[in-house]
């Protein structure tokens, strides 16, 4: 689920702790523990209730929204957040190093600004200007920070440990964020109207709705973060996920064993031979001091 | 007698060019980039008649389409991973030709309609493994385009998808993460089970 209220993300970074509390008590129970989901029990529970309170609210509403707005209108309010959300890409741009592409964004929030009716016109992608997807938590990605465990955020959804404080800093920078709550609810009507495609195919197509969410979501942002970069270095080791090749490392880890054995072994043996020896060397100071 | 050996000349030589016919579509086996190419375009055309086809006819056309792209035995043994030795004959076989509905179903489901959409040929890479990737875009009017990467690796000779990264998403490694978890926590027939809830779901 993508919720994407800024307000509502800056307000649980206090819940965050205390998931991270709770996790700390959570017994895995026996599944399988990913290494990027380490409290993917509690995630779990936050995820359940997320989708509940979509069916129960989100769902409803933003239908009801999708009903009587018409299309033209619908494109138009996501055009006019989304032109805000450009001041926070041009900071991120600027942030990660990337000139070029801060010029391209000034020129896109300024034409959409003012040819573009205040935003609600995307104009610029029109004239070629592309939209950019940067954010604050990108830019601790391209500085190093690590993404930390994975979370799921009540009310907000997915999210890493890094994302926590970019929804801190692109809260703050985005101007929306200053505009009364009444009007934003506006933007996240719209944004769940948009998402209804992408929720219906995780719906269908998903054998495990968490798993697919959480996978995608990592996938996606590291896409981001990298720019496009990451996926295919990854997945070039496809060999290595196939059982054959498997088999082999398994059969490499049991000869390696092996060896490890037979060494160990080796200084058994070498080690029952030095006992030996003192054993040796003692019976002979005994005949000795016997003979004496 | 001279018009019998005349036949008898002319009956080798067509049998000669039959069989250099063959040596010749032997020798003009798909490049990756074709393969993907194909399918691509296959991929449209039922898209543009995916309301008269309705969902069946969408599954008919596509299957043929991916049997002949795709290699559904690779993609599923690197999907299920370190469990699949653990299965016996008969499940893999099973787990396979579910697994092979299962990607037919979800293609003729979500590609149903034509919006004036097109495949843009960007790239292409061999990999370090003997495999080749092809780097696509997806271009959807009045929209962003999607990133489309296919990795191929060679079967019998021939160049076979085995996985689709759509804007840094793994196909492969989506599919992988739920369905070792489901084998592993539920085992073998809930797995089965789960898979063909969704073909229904996606027949409906």
């Amino acid at each position: 689920m993508v919720y994407q209220n800024k307000i509502l993300k800056t307000c649980s970074a206090s819940f965050y702790f205390s998931i991270l509390l709770l996790a700390g008590c959570a017994s895995t129970n026996g599944s399988i523990v990913s290494t990027d989901d380490p409290y993917e029990e509690v995630n779990r529970s936050v995820f359940y209730f997320n989708e509940g309170l979509d069916d129960y609210v989100g769902e409803p509403v933003s239908s009801a929204y999708d009903f009587i707005t018409p299309n033209f209108v619908q494109i138009g309010v996501g055009n006019f957040f989304n032109n805000l959300k450009d001041i926070n890409v041009i900071l991120n741009d600027l942030m990660q190093g990337k000139l070029l592409q801060a010029g391209e964004d000034t020129g896109r929030f300024l034409l959409n600004t003012s040819a573009g009716l205040g935003g609600i016109l995307d104009i610029a992608t029109h004239v070629g200007l592309e939209k950019h997807d940067e954010d604050f938590a990108q830019t601790l990605g391209v500085w190093g920070v690590p993404k930390g465990p994975y979370l799921v955020l009540p009310i907000v959804g997915p999210a890493t440990s890094r994302g926590i404080p970019g929804m801190v800093f692109d809260a703050a920078a985005n101007p929306a964020t200053y505009i009364p709550i009444p009007i934003r609810s506006l933007e996240m009507l719209n944004m769940r109207a948009n998402a209804k495609g992408t929720l219906k195919v995780i719906d269908e197509g998903a054998l495990d709705p968490y798993l697919f969410t959480r996978e995608s979501f990592l996938q996606s942002r590291e896409h981001l973060v990298t720019d496009g970069q990451s996926e295919l270095e990854d997945d070039l080791d496809i060999d290595a996920l196939d059982v054959d090749n498997e088999n082999n490392t398994d059969l490499k880890q049991a000869s390696d064993a092996l060896n490890t054995t037979g060494s160990s072994l080796e200084k058994t043996g070498s080690s029952f031979d030095e006992t030996s020896k003192k054993i040796d060397q003692l019976n002979t100071r005994k005949l000795k001091n016997l003979r004496r | 007698m001279s018009v019998m050996i005349e036949k008898k000349y002319f009956f080798i030589l067509i049998i000669f060019l039959l069989a250099l016919g063959s040596i010749n579509v032997q020798a003009k086996q798909q490049t990756a980039k074709q393969v993907v190419e194909v399918f691509q375009s296959k991929l449209l055309k039922v898209m543009q008649r995916g309301k008269t086809l309705g969902f069946q006819g969408r599954y008919k056309k596509l299957e043929k389409a991916i049997n002949t792209s795709h290699d559904l035995t690779k993609i599923t043994r690197v999907v299920i991973g370190r469990e699949w030795v653990k299965l016996s004959e008969e499940q893999q076989q099973k787990l396979v030709v579910v697994f092979t509905q299962l990607s037919i179903a979800a293609y003729a489901d979500n590609f149903k309609e034509f919006s004036g959409e097109s495949f843009k040929f960007d790239s292409e890479e061999e990999t370090t493994r003997g495999g080749m990737i092809v780097h696509t875009y997806l271009q959807i009017p009045d929209n962003k385009t999607v990133k489309f990467d296919y990795m191929l690796k060679k079967k019998g000779g021939n160049w076979r998808i085995i996985n689709i990264i759509a804007n840094g998403v793994s196909d492969l490694a989506l599919k992988r993460s739920e369905f070792t978890s489901i084998l592993k926590k539920d085992g073998f027939d809930a797995l089965i089970i789960k898979i063909n809830e969704k073909i229904e779901t996606y027949a409906k």
